[in-house]
């Protein structure tokens, strides 16, 4: 009998353990769907997303443009929805099911999504679709392609890194070579538009520098990143972009190890990677929730850029840099100003930036 | 303790039944309770949860369809581990081989353009399962000549393997445009969507046809499953590949080769892995690229658990976990449950089959002991 009740004990015991871990969890998704008012002037309009296999929670494309979606509930009161992709095939299943239920425009979050999207924007046409990083060609006509001007903030990144590498009194782990990295993650064309105008920011400031350029060849290997970090860092780089999703977090890693300054990418990484305060220097964002707001925006006026590709730059808001953070203090006046001026060039058009090697 | 002792003899078929095919019926229907405890306590509402996990994966023809899509590359990795595993061998570099199925179909179907189907779909599936063989054939050497563990040497042959496919996409084999992939494969070495057969009468009459994105695939999976099933029970490969399975040592002295019939093992469980990656290449991406397999290879070793290595077994399984992931986003839109909740439970019922084992060994010991007593 002793025995007996012990079981049963120890199955309830299991059971409310799991029960107890599993809300906190799961429960996040939809407060946050459901959360937003919406006292705001109603619209018909339902907007949706579909995630990469990244997934949300990726601190980077996924959660961005979901910050776009919450931000039309918010402001413009759309109905919004996120199905979230755990495989490749889910792709076009969750972007036909949104299509079938009405939404409109959907977003398909990521490159890979390019082929879907094509393939499935003729079958429905009355449906409006924005590929975000996705480039067509032809474009269908009611599709839009959200692309940013990578090569534009990255060359911001590369003034501040040209010109950080001999600036001695802003850290410790400066050294005495002229030397900076760039850690990219495919070597595809996308990210050679990272290299491409960091290289061309740094030498702007300080034509004898030395970049060296590393790739690891994915986006998710972080131990990989760590080794391209030690690797740069072992080869006098003392400041380190990184353009490669998550393996710039190994990255990271080796730059808090070895001592170098990191500079991060597409989100503000000093508020989503935590602890990384003392190498952060500041962050390249693409502001993939600004494209998407805006494009839902424009489709709810009645204007969506149906059959166009957009390119979100300096200029529009789609790309910039993050605060220096915990460098601000540190940070010299000259580097703010070169900053500002290479910005105001862009915006201008007095300073075209490559956007390949 | 004594009615243990009266009911022994008569509950013992009907015992044998419920643990071989019962049992993970139950696993599933505990764990889509629980479930359903986790989705109330967390706020969701779980029987619209559970319809709309019917709706996706079966509630419309094109809704199986896309259960049948999923289950396919599944199937296939499933008979791979559940093959090894009837050897004793624990082929959990499944993934790898499926690459390099994946990538010799996908190089096979660019270079053979042109060809008929009759001979290039064949060929396509032929390449693949060579390929995957080769890849299984050094770790499969390894085991056979030095005793190298498989866990390790295939889980290893599995990075070489992905980096390989990594590499060409973005290199050699990179088609023209901004993605790194191959070109398409050609339109004859493709495996057509089933409804695709069918003409548009044919579909007006028999509306269940329309299948959507389900293919051909799934009727190579199903013959290979038999085919496995065959060769296991009645030919003297599958003999082997089971004595050796059951006892090496037995096995040695009965004059079985344990290190031909370990390579031999691994080889075919690698090219069933390889035609996993050919099914997705010619019925799904028809081309290759970096993410092309969501790490099917891994999918299947809970596939060959649930199936219990059995390779009719596999059949099922596979579907059940093709049907999951079909349902899921249906799920996420029409109950508003997070793809999280599907994977609990997916977890749940692999974790609940599992448990099944220790529970039948338990079952085992007392049955053991109440023999023991009654003598």
């Amino acid at each position: 009998m002793n025995t007996k009740w012990s079981r049963i004990l120890a199955v309830a015991l299991a059971l409310t353990l799991l029960v107890a871990f599993v809300p906190g969890c799961a429960k996040k998704t939809t407060d946050e769907g459901t959360g937003g008012g919406t006292e705001e002037p109603k619209t018909t309009v339902k907007a949706a997303m579909v995630t990469d296999v990244g997934g949300l929670g990726d601190k980077s494309f996924n959660d961005l443009s979901y910050e776009g979606l919450k931000r039309a509930e918010k402001e413009l009161g759309v109905e919004i929805k996120v199905l979230e992709s755990k495989e490749i095939t889910d792709y076009e299943s969750n972007i036909d099911q949104l299509a079938n239920a009405g939404y409109s425009p959907i977003f398909a979050v990521g490159f890979l999504m390019t082929d879907t999207v094509a393939k499935l924007a003729p079958q429905y046409p009355d449906t409006q679709f924005g590929g975000v990083d996705e480039f067509f060609d032809p474009v269908p006509a009611n599709v839009v392609g959200l692309t940013f001007k990578e090569h534009e903030g990255s060359y911001l990144a590369g003034v501040v890194a040209g010109l950080a590498t001999k600036e001695k009194a802003l850290s410790d782990k400066i050294n005495d070579a002229n030397v900076i990295g760039f850690v990219g993650g495919m070597d595809v064309p996308l990210i050679k538009k990272f290299e491409a105008g960091f290289i061309a920011g740094a030498k702007s400031v300080n034509p004898d520098v030395k970049v060296i350029s590393l790739y690891a060849g994915n986006f998710t290997d972080q131990a990989k990143g760590k080794e391209l970090g030690y690797s740069l860092i072992e080869q006098g780089a003392d400041v380190i972009y990184a353009a490669a999703g998550a393996v710039g977090l190994g990255t990271i890693e080796a730059c808090k190890e070895k001592g170098a300054l990191f500079i991060g990418v597409d989100a503000d990484q000093y508020l989503t990677v935590p602890g990384s305060g003392d190498v952060m220097l500041t962050s390249m964002m693409k502001r993939v929730d600004v494209a998407v707001f805006e494009t839902i925006k424009a489709a709810v006026d009645g204007n969506f850029p149906g059959g166009t590709i957009k390119e979100f730059g300096l200029k529009e808001g789609g790309v910039d840099l993050a605060p220096f953070h915990d460098f601000e203090n540190k940070v010299p006046q000259s580097i703010k100003d070169a900053v500002a001026k290479a910005r105001q060039g862009i915006i201008d058009g007095t300073i075209q930036v490559p956007d390949k090697l | 303790m004594s009615e243990t002792h009266e009911a022994l003899p008569e509950q013992k078929p009907w015992m044998t039944l419920v643990q071989r095919a019962g049992a993970p019926v139950v696993s599933v229907l505990v764990a889509i309770g629980i479930g359903s405890v986790i989705m109330w306590v967390s706020g969701y509402d779980a029987m619209a949860a559970f319809a709309a996990l019917f709706k996706g994966s079966l509630g419309s023809p094109k809704a199986l369809g896309d259960t049948l899509l999923r289950a396919t590359p599944l199937m296939f990795t499933g008979l791979a581990v559940a093959y090894g595993f009837r050897a004793g061998l624990f082929n959990i570099g499944a993934e790898g081989q499926l690459f390099m199925g994946g990538l010799a179909a996908a190089y096979l179907g660019v270079a053979l353009a042109g060809w008929p189907p009759a001979l290039a779909l064949p060929a396509l599936l032929l390449g693949a399962m060579a390929a995957g063989a080769a890849w299984a054939f050094v770790p499969a050497l390894l085991k056979a000549r030095i005793g190298a563990h498989e866990v390790i040497t295939t889980m290893m042959f599995t990075y070489i393997a992905k980096y390989i496919v990594s590499w060409l996409v973005v290199g050699p084999l990179k088609a023209p445009g901004q993605i790194p992939q191959t070109n398409m494969i050609g339109v004859s070495a493709q495996l057509p969507r089933i409804q695709s057969l069918f003409s548009d009468a044919t579909l007006e009459a028999l509306p269940f046809l329309r299948l959507g994105r389900g293919h051909m695939g799934i009727f190579v999976a199903l013959f290979f499953a038999v085919a496995v099933w065959l060769v296991l029970k009645y030919t003297t490969l599958g003999y082997e590949n089971r004595a050796v399975g059951y006892n090496p040592w037995a096995s040695e002295n009965a004059g079985i080769s344990v290190p031909a019939t370990i390579i031999k093992s691994l080889c075919i469980s690698g090219a069933l892995a390889g035609l996993a990656g050919a099914v997705e290449v010619m019925g799904v991406h028809h081309r290759i690229f970096d993410q092309f397999s969501s790490g099917f290879g891994f999918t299947g070793i809970a596939v060959a658990l649930v199936a219990k290595n059995h390779p009719l077994g596999v059949i099922p399984a596979a579907l059940l976990f093709g049907a999951m992931s079909a349902g899921s986003g249906t799920m996420q839109l029409e109950a508003d449950v997070p793809q999280k909740i599907v994977l609990i439970i997916q977890a749940l019922v692999i974790f609940l089959i599992a448990a099944e084992s220790v529970v039948q060994w338990f079952i085992q010991k007392r049955q053991k002991e109440a023999l023991a007593r009654a003598r």
